[in-house]
């Protein structure tokens, strides 16, 4: 019969606790979110003598305060749901900070198993840590990892269930100094004798009253034995306290690392070797922009194959599935609708794999907290962290991975702002439509308005961050406090597995979102409209007139018109809501020039609409909503409709005030008509 | 106090740093229009940010030739760094090269009278250049050392 | 005085902490990170475009923007 346990994993960002995860739970995973928040949980089970280990992936911290979400997720999960074991990963190379945490898991009374990871490293540095003496200082055990390489594992396991069986009893390894032990023991009492603090462990109650955890200070203030406690806490200094506990706490670890290894301190080790390059003043950002732009080289040519591969092979499919289907309104709702639908799903899938893959070299070895670092003076002027730099240059290549990058932003303000400006980085599929017209209108001078118009997104982003900061999402700056963790070389195998957890997430949410748009508006465009006799999803009506998507366009002629559009725009914008790409082949369809692009040039420029509406319709294209991909992935990750629809009213209002500015100040003054 | 580099990095240094910043140049120059009439021999075609890319490399040679020449220590940095970044723009560009070709298969019209050639780049054969760098200094680049540099021991 | 705000220390200079002042949330964060009253710390380098700064403590690399720093009073040692 097998017995159920929990089993947490905590432990400080980058000590390889992902891939201690892996290596446990294999292909035994789950990704889903923490109740409430758009934080990533990620779940996996494992068997071991017939145990069955539920594996909690807790978000990585550097301590249990109560300031970031992270931090309160990892705590309450800990205090609540109780896990029989947790178990920390250390980093061997890094150990006298990552300790600080084993501190407060103490505290908190926890079943703690550590496990010493990346041992590999620390003993190719030269250190030498005694397992076995670190064991017996902090009567915890303690098991050597090597988590990329799997080693460790079963022996991890194996302490995990002896563990289990026989719960160690540990006295106080960590105390304080007589003042706190003696204020701390009369507020320990004060909570013992009242019922309302049965659930959390005394100790550590009143240390964190000490510390002034203001999440902790509220909680005490529910209870009836407030005032107890107040009393005590206000013969104390609370500044002083938390500084004194911070302190004492990184004094013990010192000692107890005196006693147990042997750092092997170098004044400059291979890492700071390479960041002597990397954030050179004067070499630094060179480096930097020549790695993005390499990033964005290989993506992009080495995605296009299998992106066309894709868009043929469900061209292919439609076709054929069309021609099987006898009803034809069956087989343009199969073909044009749900297959095309699929088909615009999964054909960013190339492009999001191999985006996340590069940002999964960047994070895993390292670079990614550099390119912050470098990028964090320009990102602080608009109100935003360094961290953001990175998705928001992915969003020139493709939107919706950019914004699902944004993930690695700790700071939730931040995060959404920079989800809500990412749309005006313009994005690879606007491209055509900005080529098609200036092209058309504009001649030689076409690369230069080009230009100007992603300058226009950058500035209305900046602008748009900075305003947002002000007003809808004010708040304290988050302070800047990031740790440059040494370089390690990035497993291929980690890398990969990172870039399909983000693969799942696009197909199983985005997807859904997507699937269901274009049915939508194939539907729209297939419906004849009220008093039309044409058939359902005939070639006549599809897109024409005819159509629903016709009439509407119609009905929005007058709202477009003052920006110099009429209805074949209208419905060309529509269509390119479900994905920018389409909106170049729609405007062919509707001004009849059939496949050739180069045709619907001459046509545009003979006559069919003029340069100022032209510029017009590109800036329009640039902020206005963006396609259904980038709307299910901002809905994702934001976890909230409603600030995906604000960023689409938001958008489409500035597109139509901008194209409005251009068509009627042009206008007047009469360029370009 | 021990240098940690010898002549020979200091060479290479220099060596890299002219070869990577010239070949940057060209490609700039190609790419404004300047017909430097090595477009066909040495497959330097216009690439202005390809260019500058090559440029930043041999810069970042360059620098290390400054600092290893002012006596600081550890200026061999830099060559090494460059090295692996030389060889990570290598890699981009054969990947390009893959991308390309693979594309070319599968949608033949787009690339009528196109050779795989075109991709070709000189950031892939100077790349050779820090192989060879790189399995001649390999013990620098085995993971103690790459962890522990001593200063001057 | 030696005394001095580590924003103003210059980089390749050693230091140790004396007091960490501020606001309650980054306070916390700079204290659990290590920066306790009587830990040295190295100044590494600014960023290339003058902030954040580069530190070095118990082991390994923090950075944090001189508005941060401002907060961390510090005495040059050596």
């Amino acid at each position: 019969m097998t017995e159920k346990i929990t089993v947490a994993l905590a432990g400080n960002p980058n000590v390889g606790k992902t891939s201690i995860f892996n290596a446990i739970t294999g292909s035994k995973q789950h990704v889903g979110n923490w109740p409430g928040v758009t934080v990533e949980r990620k779940m996996g089970k494992r068997v071991h003598n017939d145990l069955e280990m539920e594996i909690v992936d807790l978000p990585g911290t550097y301590s249990l305060t109560a300031y970031s979400l992270d931090e309160i997720i990892a705590r309450d999960f800990i205090i609540e749901e109780k896990p029989d074991i947790v178990v920390q990963v250390v980093d061997a190379t890094n150990l006298e900070r990552n300790l600080y945490l084993t501190t407060q898991l103490m505290e908190l009374g926890v079943n703690l198993i550590i496990a010493l990871n990346m041992t590999d490293l620390s003993l190719a540095k030269g250190d030498r840590i005694d397992a076995g003496k670190m064991q017996e200082f902090l009567e915890v055990p303690v098991v050597s990892t090597i988590g990329s390489k799997g080693n460790g594992i079963e022996g991890l396991l194996e302490e995990i269930t002896k563990e289990f069986q026989r719960p160690q009893e540990t006295d106080n390894v960590f105390t304080y100094d007589d003042a706190i032990e003696k204020v701390s023991e009369d507020l320990e009492s004060v909570l013992e004798s009242d019922p309302f603090f049965i659930h959390y462990p005394s100790r550590w109650f009143s240390l964190k009253l000490l510390e002034g955890d203001e999440n902790i200070i509220r909680k005490a203030k529910e209870s009836d034995s407030y005032p107890g406690i107040e009393k005590i806490l206000n013969k104390v200094d609370a500044e002083l306290l938390e500084a004194k506990i911070a302190d004492q706490r990184y004094k013990t670890i010192q000692t107890m690392l005196r006693q147990v290894c042997n750092i092997n301190t170098c004044s400059l080790s291979g890492s700071d070797m390479v960041d002597r390059v990397v954030t050179n003043k004067y070499l630094g950002i060179p480096v930097f922009l020549s790695l993005m732009w390499a990033a964005f080289e290989v993506t992009f040519t080495f995605a296009t194959p299998f992106m066309n591969m894709i868009d043929i092979f469900f061209g292919w499919l439609a076709e054929a599935v069309t021609n099987v289907i006898s009803v034809p309104w069956l087989a343009s709702l199969v073909g044009e609708g749900m297959i095309a639908g699929v088909g615009s799903v999964l054909i960013f899938l190339p492009n999001i794999l191999l985006l996340f893959f590069m940002i999964s070299l960047m994070e895993d070895s390292g670079y990614m907290a550099r390119a912050a670092f470098i990028m964090d003076k320009l990102m602080s002027r608009i109100g935003l962290h360094g961290k953001s730099f990175i998705p928001l240059v992915m969003g020139f290549g493709c939107n919706v991975p950019a914004i699902m990058a944004t993930r690695t932003i700790e700071d939730t303000r931040d995060r959404l702002i920079t989800i809500l400006i990412t749309p005006f980085m313009s994005c690879g599929a606007r491209l055509p439509v900005y080529v098609l017209l200036a092209g058309a209108f504009f001649g030689r001078d076409a690369g230069v308005v080009i230009f100007s118009l992603y300058a226009l997104g950058i500035l209305i982003a900046v602008v748009s961050a900075k305003l947002m900061r002000g007003t809808v999402l004010r708040g304290e700056d988050t302070p800047f406090i990031m740790e440059l963790p040494s370089y390690r070389v990035p497993t291929l195998k980690g890398s990969a597995i990172h870039m399909w957890e983000r693969g799942q997430i696009y197909l199983k949410k985005a997807g859904t979102i997507i699937l269901i748009g274009v049915v939508g508006v194939w539907l729209l465009a297939s419906l004849p409209a009220p008093g039309s006799n044409a058939v359902f999803a005939s070639d006549a009506i599809y897109g024409t007139t005819q159509s629903v998507i016709g009439v509407i366009g119609q009905f929005m002629e007058p709202l477009v018109a003052p920006l110099g559009f009429d209805w074949k725009i209208a419905v060309a914008l529509l269509f390119g809501v479900v994905a920018k790409e389409i909106v170049v082949g729609s405007m062919g369809v509707l001004y009849g020039a059939g496949e050739n692009e180069d045709n619907l040039s001459q046509i545009l420029a003979a006559g069919a609409m003029t340069p100022l509406a032209g510029l017009g319709l590109m800036v329009f294209t640039l902020l206005y909503a963006p396609c259904f991909a980038c709307i299910g992935v901002i809905k994702r990750e934001t976890g909230s409709w409603k600030w995906t629809m604000f960023q689409l009213l938001y958008g489409t209002s500035l597109a139509w005030i901008f194209a409005f500015i251009v068509f009627q100040a042009g206008s007047r003054m009469g360029l370009l008509v | 106090m021990e240098c940690n580099y010898s002549n020979k990095e200091v060479l290479f240094a220099a060596l890299a740093g002219v070869l990577y910043s010239l070949f940057g140049i060209f490609n700039i120059a190609e790419g404004i229009g300047v017909n430097t009439g090595l477009a066909g021999i040495l497959f330097v075609p216009g690439d202005i940010l390809g260019g500058i890319c090559l440029v930043v490399i041999g810069t970042v040679f360059l620098y290390g030739l400054k600092e290893m020449r002012q006596g600081i220590n550890a200026g061999v940095s830099f060559v090494y760094v460059g090295i692996l970044l030389s060889l990570v723009f290598m890699a981009v560009y054969l990947l390009i090269m893959a991308g390309s070709l693979l594309d070319s298969f599968i949608v033949p019209d787009d690339y009528e009278g196109w050779s795989i050639m075109e991709t070709f780049r000189p950031g892939i054969y100077l790349g050779l250049i820090s192989i060879a760098g790189m399995l001649y200094w390999k013990d620098s680049f085995s993971l103690h050392e790459v962890l522990v540099f001593r200063e001057g021991y | 005085m030696n005394e001095k705000t580590l924003d103003f220390i210059e980089p390749d200079t050693s230091v140790k902490i004396l007091k960490v002042a501020g606001q309650k949330s980054s306070r916390k964060r700079i204290l659990d990170m290590g920066l306790t009253p009587g830990t040295r710390v190295d100044v590494v380098r600014r960023a290339p475009l003058g902030d954040p700064v580069e530190f070095k403590l118990k082991g390994y690399n923090l950075s944090l923007r001189k508005r941060e720093a401002e907060t961390v009073l510090v005495e040059i040692v050596e």
